[in-house]
């Protein structure tokens, strides 16, 4: 490509040059081939510039050093001309190189700096997320260990509780972490299969009944619900995510309600709740990692939720309801519902 | 059945000590393998009623564990799994393991898990009968009745739920109820599965959707819980 520009700024300069031969001494035509030799520089490496210095060189003494139409030099200062013009040609390339090289070293040094910016987040994040359970933790267990008989009852049942449910706490956001490296590595693969999402969202309910006691869960589900093919592990994770969020994020008593809709091509899944309503803000950034980060999330719960939905090919986003409250909703694509058995076909059943 | 012997096939001697303390606190006799081979072993030598196998061994497989245990003794068998070993905990349940507890748990829940596995292994369900609820269902008549009201079952819903109710309080995986129900060129066809078991939810349980029975383990199969 280099080369093909190398010999089309020759002819140019060739045709500039013989249009201004009539009126301008010959030592100014060879400047027009000057300036096509940097004009190539700043653009190409070195091979296009030497290629164009040279087929400029035999332009400008063919067609205008003397004798004319010959590649014969009768002038030796001439020779001067064609080494400035080689020479300028390779230090315009060089420089060009130079700066080209620098920006691309600055462009890398900035990716390196965005990916250390999230990484060092993520462990900022992280750590102070972990720090303080482990805090509570070595605290209470160091107070049951070496002073425990000094105690009484409650007080030790006490701080064992902590322990216990700090313990699980830690242990679920390290899995969460590890859950979304897997998710942004591909580590991951779909186990598909054909799932029911009024049973999935049964069992997130029944897993996290002790979570979201103080609410009020109202389960809005169709009768019909066609089959979905997913991962139900997946899903369920998913579920679970945006129940809890919105638990942790409404105050005791408030109404969360989980819906899902048949909308012909897609399986539209909902949780709403009655709570404070999200902050003003882009509703899509708070699916990014981090943004989310408050009380008790390191806020890579809406992160997972969107990698999951994503993978299967549906779509998650957040609204706001109108009056007060947020509705997050996810949609999962739905496929040629699978053949049943023959009793179920047979009407047997019912 | 207090005194029952618990083989415990675990790596990670922590973990073993406060199993250990556990399982002991509440009468078991413990016997200790700290991998594979030893576990293998152990469970010839000492017998014992219940084996809890961890998946990940440093020798071999958990999995493995399971099977050649499985060789000569129908004990019942939990399986500790990590929850990144979704699928060798399916794999264990197919290979013979009762049951699973996936870490970290709570120790309430695995006591439980294996106080229903021993009672299960001293009285296995007659397969007559069986109460869910306000529910009772007589297997060997074919009959079902709700609140004294005869509720009709299919005969694939009795094969399914017969399935569930021999292993009660246990769970099942998707493909050994396919294979029981439905035969073995139907193994993978979880989606009659989600069909029949909602169709039994609708008859036996008063919220289908948040069942107290019928209990799903997602991904994995189905638990058929007949007291609340």
């Amino acid at each position: 490509m280099g080369y093909a520009w190398a010999a089309g700024a020759t002819v140019a300069a060739t045709l500039v040059a013989l249009g201004l031969d009539a009126y301008f001494h010959v030592v100014n035509v060879a400047l027009v081939y000057l300036l096509a030799v940097v004009l190539v520089a700043l653009r190409w490496p070195r091979g296009p510039v030497i290629t164009v210095a040279v087929l400029n060189v035999a332009a400008f003494n063919y067609f205008f050093v003397p004798p004319r139409g010959t590649f014969h030099v009768d002038d030796p200062q001439y020779l001067l001309t064609f080494a400035m013009m080689l020479g300028v040609g390779l230090i315009v390339s060089g420089l060009t190189e130079r700066v080209r090289a620098r920006a691309r070293a600055q462009a890398a040094l900035e990716i390196e700096a965005e990916t250390e910016r999230i990484r060092s987040a993520l462990l900022a994040s992280i750590s102070h997320d972990l720090r303080t359970p482990l805090a509570v933790i070595t605290g209470a267990a160091s107070t049951l260990a070496e002073r425990g008989e000094r105690l009484s009852a409650e007080e030790r049942a006490a701080l064992a509780q902590s322990v216990f449910h700090q313990a699980r706490d830690v242990s679920e956001l390290v899995t969460k972490v590890l859950q979304m490296t897997r998710l942004e590595t591909g580590a991951i693969r779909l186990e598909q299969d054909w799932g029911s999402l009024p049973e999935i969202a049964g069992a997130v309910l029944r897993r996290l009944k002790p979570r979201l006691a103080e609410h009020l869960m109202m389960v809005d589900l169709p009768d019909e619900l066609p089959l979905v093919r997913v991962d139900a592990s997946l899903i369920e994770q998913v579920l679970g995510n945006l129940l809890e969020n919105a638990a942790r994020h409404t105050p005791p008593r408030t109404l969360i309600r989980l819906k899902a809709q048949n909308q012909g091509t897609h399986l539209v899944v909902a949780v709403e709740d009655f709570g404070p309503g999200l902050p003003e803000g882009d509703l899509e950034r708070i699916f990014d990692k981090f943004r989310h980060r408050n009380a008790g999330g390191v806020g890579l719960g809406l992160a997972i939720c969107r990698a999951i939905v994503l993978l299967h090919g549906g779509r998650i986003w957040a609204e706001r309801l109108p009056g007060v409250g947020t509705a997050f909703r996810f949609s999962l694509p739905l496929e040629t519902p699978p053949a049943m058995p023959a009793e179920a076909l047979a009407g047997d059943v019912k | 059945m207090t005194h029952a012997t618990i083989l415990l096939v675990e790596d990670e001697p922590e973990i073993r000590q406060f199993l250990c303390s556990s399982l002991g606190a509440e009468g078991y006799r413990v016997v200790e393998s700290p991998n594979g081979r030893r576990g293998t072993l152990d469970a010839g030598m000492h017998k014992p009623d219940l084996a809890i196998v961890d998946l990940g061994l440093p020798d071999f497989d958990g999995v493995e564990v399971i099977r050649r245990i499985r060789e000569w003794s129908p004990m019942p068998i939990l399986v500790l799994s990590a929850r990144i070993q979704e699928r060798s905990k399916i794999e264990a349940l197919d290979a013979g393991a009762d049951d699973y507890v996936t870490k970290p748990f709570g120790v309430g829940e695995l006591l439980a898990r294996v106080r229903v596995a021993l009672r299960h292994a001293a009285q296995p369900p007659s397969g007559k009968e069986l109460f869910l609820g306000d529910a009772r269902i007589n297997f060997e008549r074919r009959q079902a009745e709700r609140n004294g009201t005869p509720v009709h079952l299919t005969p694939t819903e009795f094969r399914l739920l017969a399935c569930l109710a021999k292993h009660l309080g246990m769970v099942v995986t998707h493909r050994q109820l396919l294979t029981e129900v439905w035969g073995p060129t139907h193994a993978g066809d979880t989606h009659y599965l989600r069909v029949y078991l909602k169709q039994l939810r609708e008859k036996f349980e008063a919220d289908p959707v948040q069942p107290k029975h019928l209990l799903t383990e997602t991904g994995v199969g189905y638990r058929l819980v007949a007291d609340d």
